[in-house]
């Protein structure tokens, strides 16, 4: 055989085995468990290109892992369950090559299936995404999991044929995987290079990374060498017994499948060093690129209330919602002395805590880089599955608009009872009762920020005491009259010179 | 005597001994794996998978060796299918349950009786339709179906179907009913039919 | 000599299947009779480079089947056809004796004609398109034949592969024998001693992993004047030697 001859007779091998592959017939299943489990969650959330991405990456290799291993493992079974074992024993090719066959078949009809669910996931995300673009590392290291996946059934069905085989590699696989995950431990653990891992496990998907920062394809490298070493290695030990192959290939296969294991095992110590960086992703110290931490360069997205609502063009599809519920407490704070110009997103960071947690803070200073501007963050939790953008929004609200406020009319040691009252009103104008409620309910002047933050500010009044009546009074007042009360008295309140007696 | 002779014939034709081997070692990971301490996730996807494992291995069993001439060979091949995938189920759930004794299984017995009758039955249909050298490709789908559902207990949207009953509750009726009718269904097949023969469009 | 055969042995455990035995054919149809457990199918895959050799000489097509090397040169040449072919149900005629045509290296400019020459000669034309698991048993003999002849052997190799033909078809058969058997050797084992008779040049009568006669179907006939049991010569023959051999 000349190079000539091989490759229109691998073609006709090739197409022979794709007519007659059982991974064929289990397309409908795949599909169907993707539709279920992958397609159906990714959906149920934003429509941002890195929720997508890694929800995409973990639920194909777990809908693919089962079929695929099945199916490879099936069909490298195949000669011993059809007794043709002699007959091809005795044929010229190579039984390398020949096994390899179905092996390549099976693998293919699985790539063609996954690629068209890629398409379709990265189609429709596409058309909903407001910023950014598919981000393709994850969508490789699920791709680079099924010729592995493949290999493991192929030496499994080869070596071991039996009617067990197939289901039992198959299970095992799913196993692999699923145990995987439940030893990662903190950072640094090797079982990160699991292909399903895509970022810090403890963390779980987080809408904040990847969009105020470049995706750091650390991991994803890891994972795609220790998915090409394993599957290059497994395809090599079919030609290592003798007969298997010629003395050539048989040693370039031990070559090569010694390599396949030394690049597998430095992936896995590679994936050991990684740890979560201070932008939500696997820093590989050996793998990373220090570009990957200069932060991206957008345009916000600003809405044109009095005080502009500027946001992450990621974060636009939220912005209507963020904006209906700012507006009412940003309408009474636009042009009061103190007021920001605009309120502008930012990210959080992101460190490893003792055990498993991770701490969340906000992304530099609570004000802007200038005193006009008012930074915000996002919940952790974004719209859908579980809340809607309005309970989203609400809950962004919640948390950002006593920080406003505060900011306003003055924060902090030796805030009087009729600041307190004033901040009170506003929020309570603004149509901010829970906070007022909570506040009233348990006299304290603190909660929970956004992603842990530190958010003091909300106004301490209790009920019963002169503030509360004025802050009830001040509240009641027509908008536009409260709005020129402050014009005027602001200067004096803040400086602590105004009793909640004299709050009309 | 002639009876036993005759089961123990139809069991070693259908490699059950293999199958029994391999439970036992189902049995014996899920002992292992209830020494660990694992998460939420963990605690209720592990059985769920030694459970799928020893399933697919009573689905296994359905395939014949000897197709037609075992067939027509006289009336006992539908009594010998129906005790033996009966006795290879109660074997399965015997030996996880007894594996889980002690241990922090999570659904405890209940869930494993359940679990493990309904992905037989899916394996059983899986045979008379497929094949019983593809009977596996259903509990296996099924059972990355049901863990994805177990996750959505956490992680909406939910999926709260009874007919992925390992995702319900162990005395939750509408999951036990639909494991159940599966697994008579199933067996009721095999036992009327046996598995699909060999040469059937997917077996290529 | 395509195949030369000295001192050929192959034990399983302790059971002696070939006990040395010493054979020597060139081109033309040389039958292979003996009764069942006589070591013919074991000698036939050893002939086939199916199984190695426990011990002795064996060389094939003026090669030693021990090294890959010679050994795929032989593979390429050689046809044969198991005593229980197995068979990928869903393929179809055309399919399964082109599977077998990539798998024996024949250059992929001739794989069409030669597929389509092979199912022709076992007279299969109608059905190529036909899936396996819808043939009949004969039917798929005569698939098994047609991937053993696709690549034009050298050296043909069948255990029993007149097993299901019906009358027809095996007077039919034994014309393909004698066809092949003026460009290659043809190795045929066998139980029915009057296909020996019809398409063999030469015989040879296996007993207990021994070769017990070789010689022409006449020769073996021959041998049977002495009363013993068959309805035609050489089965007399056959019986008559095999019954000395035991004596």
């Amino acid at each position: 055989m000349t190079a000539a001859t091989i490759a229109p007779a691998a073609s006709r091998l090739l197409r022979l085995e794709l007519r007659h592959n059982a991974m064929a017939w289990l397309l409908p299943v795949v599909i169907g468990l993707f539709w279920l489990t992958t397609y159906r969650k990714d959906m149920a959330m934003p429509p941002m290109w890195n929720l997508r991405a890694a929800g995409l990456q973990s639920g194909a290799v777990l809908d693919f892992a089962v079929p695929v291993t099945g199916a490879a493992a099936w069909m490298a079974s195949r000669e011993v369950r059809h007794r043709v074992t002699d007959q091809v024993t005795i044929t010229a090719r190579p039984r390398w090559a020949r096994l390899l066959a179905p092996w390549v078949a099976t693998t293919i009809w699985a790539m063609v299936a996954y690629l068209g669910c890629v398409a379709v996931l990265y189609g429709v995300t596409a058309h909903q995404a407001s910023w950014g673009g598919p981000l393709w590392w994850p969508a490789v290291v699920a791709a680079a999991s099924l010729p592995a996946f493949s290999a493991l059934g192929f030496v499994l069905g080869t070596f071991l044929p039996s009617r067990f085989t197939a289901p039992l590699a198959a299970i095992a696989a799913f196993f692999l995987l699923a145990l995987s995950t439940e030893l990662i431990h903190g950072s640094q653990s090797a079982w990160q290079i699991s292909p399903i891992v895509t970022g810090p496990w403890d963390l779980g998907p987080q809408a904040g990374v990847a969009v105020f920062y470049p995706f750091a394809p650390d991991l994803c490298i890891a994972q795609m060498t220790f998915l090409v070493g394993v599957t290059v290695a497994l395809l090599g030990v079919p030609a290592l017994p003798a007969g298997s192959a010629g003395r050539a290939v048989r040693l370039a296969a031990a070559c090569l499948t010694g390599a396949a294991l030394l690049a597998a095992g430095t992936a896995v110590g590679l994936a050991g060093t990684g740890t979560m960086d201070a932008h939500g992703m696997i820093d590989i110290p050996a793998l990373h690129d220090a570009a990957d931490d200069q932060p991206l360069r957008f345009t916000p997205v600003c809405s044109d209330t009095t005080i502009p609502v500027c946001l992450n063009p990621a974060y636009a599809g939220f912005l209507p919602a963020t904006t209906d519920a700012l507006a009412p407490l940003l309408n009474q704070l636009a042009g009061l002395p103190g007021a920001p110009d605009r309120i502008l997103q930012v990210g959080v960071t992101y460190q490893q805590d003792t055990g498993n947690g991770v701490i969340i803070r906000q992304d530099g200073p609570r004000s802007g880089a200038t005193p006009s501007t008012a930074h915000l963050v996002f919940p952790e939790q974004l719209p859908e599955p579980s809340m809607t953008a309005d309970q989203m929004a609400s809950q962004l609200a919640e948390s950002f608009a006593p920080d406003l406020v505060a900011r306003v009319i003055g924060n902090g040691r030796g805030t009087s009872q009729a600041q307190n009252a004033v901040a009170r009103a506003l929020l309570t104008a603004a149509g901010l009762p829970d906070v007022v409620d909570r506040t009233a309910s348990t006299g304290t002047g603190r909660s929970d920020g956004p992603g842990g933050a530190d958010a003091s500010g909300q106004p301490d009044v209790a009920p019963g005491t002169p503030a509360y009546a004025a802050a009830e009074r001040f509240a009641a007042l027509p908008a536009s009259a409260r709005h020129a009360w402050l014009v005027q008295h602001l200067a004096a309140l803040r400086a602590g010179r105004i009793t909640p007696a004299q709050i009309p | 005597m002639i009876g036993a002779r005759l089961v123990w014939l139809y069991a070693v034709g259908r490699r059950v001994p293999f199958a029994v081997s391999a439970m036992a070692v189902c049995a014996a990971g899920l002992r292992i794996a209830l020494l660990g301490h694992w998460d939420a996730y963990g605690a209720l996807q592990l059985p769920l998978i030694f459970e799928a494992a020893a399933a697919v291995c009573v689905a296994a069993t359905a395939a014949s060796p000897f197709g037609e001439p075992e067939r027509v060979a006289g009336p006992w091949l539908p009594f010998l299918r129906l005790a033996v995938t009966a006795a290879l189920t109660a074997a399965a759930i015997g030996l996880l349950a007894a594996a889980g004794t002690g241990g922090h299984l999570s659904g405890g017995t209940l869930d494993v009786l359940r679990n493990v009758a309904g992905m037989t039955g899916i394996g059983l249909l899986c045979a008379a339709g497929l094949g019983g050298g593809l009977a596996w490709t259903g509990p296996t789908g099924y059972l990355v179906a049901a863990v994805y559902a177990l996750y959505t207990q956490w992680h909406p949207p939910g999926l709260t179907t009874p007919w992925l009953w390992p995702a319900r509750p162990p005395h939750d009726l509408g999951g036990a009913l639909c494991a159940g009718s599966v697994f008579i269904c199933g067996l009721a097949v095999v036992t009327a039919r046996g598995a699909r023969d060999p040469g059937a469009p997917a077996s290529t | 000599m395509n195949v030369e055969i000295t001192g050929l042995t192959r034990r399983f455990g302790t059971v002696k299947a070939v006990a040395g035995v010493d054979l020597q054919a060139g081109p033309g149809v040389f039958g292979l009779l003996g009764p069942n457990g006589a070591g013919k199918t074991s000698l036939l895959r050893m002939m086939a480079t199916a199984m190695p050799p426990s011990s002795g000489g064996l060389r094939l097509l003026g090669r030693d089947p021990g090294s890959y090397g010679p050994r795929r040169e032989i593979r390429r040449r050689l046809g044969y056809l198991p005593q229980n072919p197995g068979y990928y149900p869903g393929f179809t005629v055309a399919e399964y004796v082109e599977y077998f045509a990539l798998l024996k290296e024949v250059p992929p400019a001739r794989i069409r004609v030669a597929v389509a020459a092979a199912i022709d000669r076992v007279e299969l034309g109608d059905r190529r398109k036909t899936r396996l698991r819808t043939l009949s048993g004969g039917m798929l003999r005569r698939a098994g034949i047609a991937q053993a002849i696709v690549n034009e052997p050298e050296l043909l190799l069948l255990d029993e592969p007149t097993a299901g033909l019906d009358p027809e078809q095996r007077v039919a058969f034994r014309a393909l024998l004698r066809d092949l058997g003026q460009r290659a050797t043809v190795v045929v084992s066998t139980h029915l001693v009057e296909d020996v008779a019809a398409a063999c040049a030469q015989v040879a009568l296996m007993d207990r992993g021994r070769i017990v006669f070789h010689g022409t179907p006449d020769g073996l006939a021959a041998r049977g004047d002495g009363g013993h049991s068959g309805d035609t010569p050489i089965e007399r023959g056959y019986s008559a030697v095999l019954a000395q051999t035991r004596s």
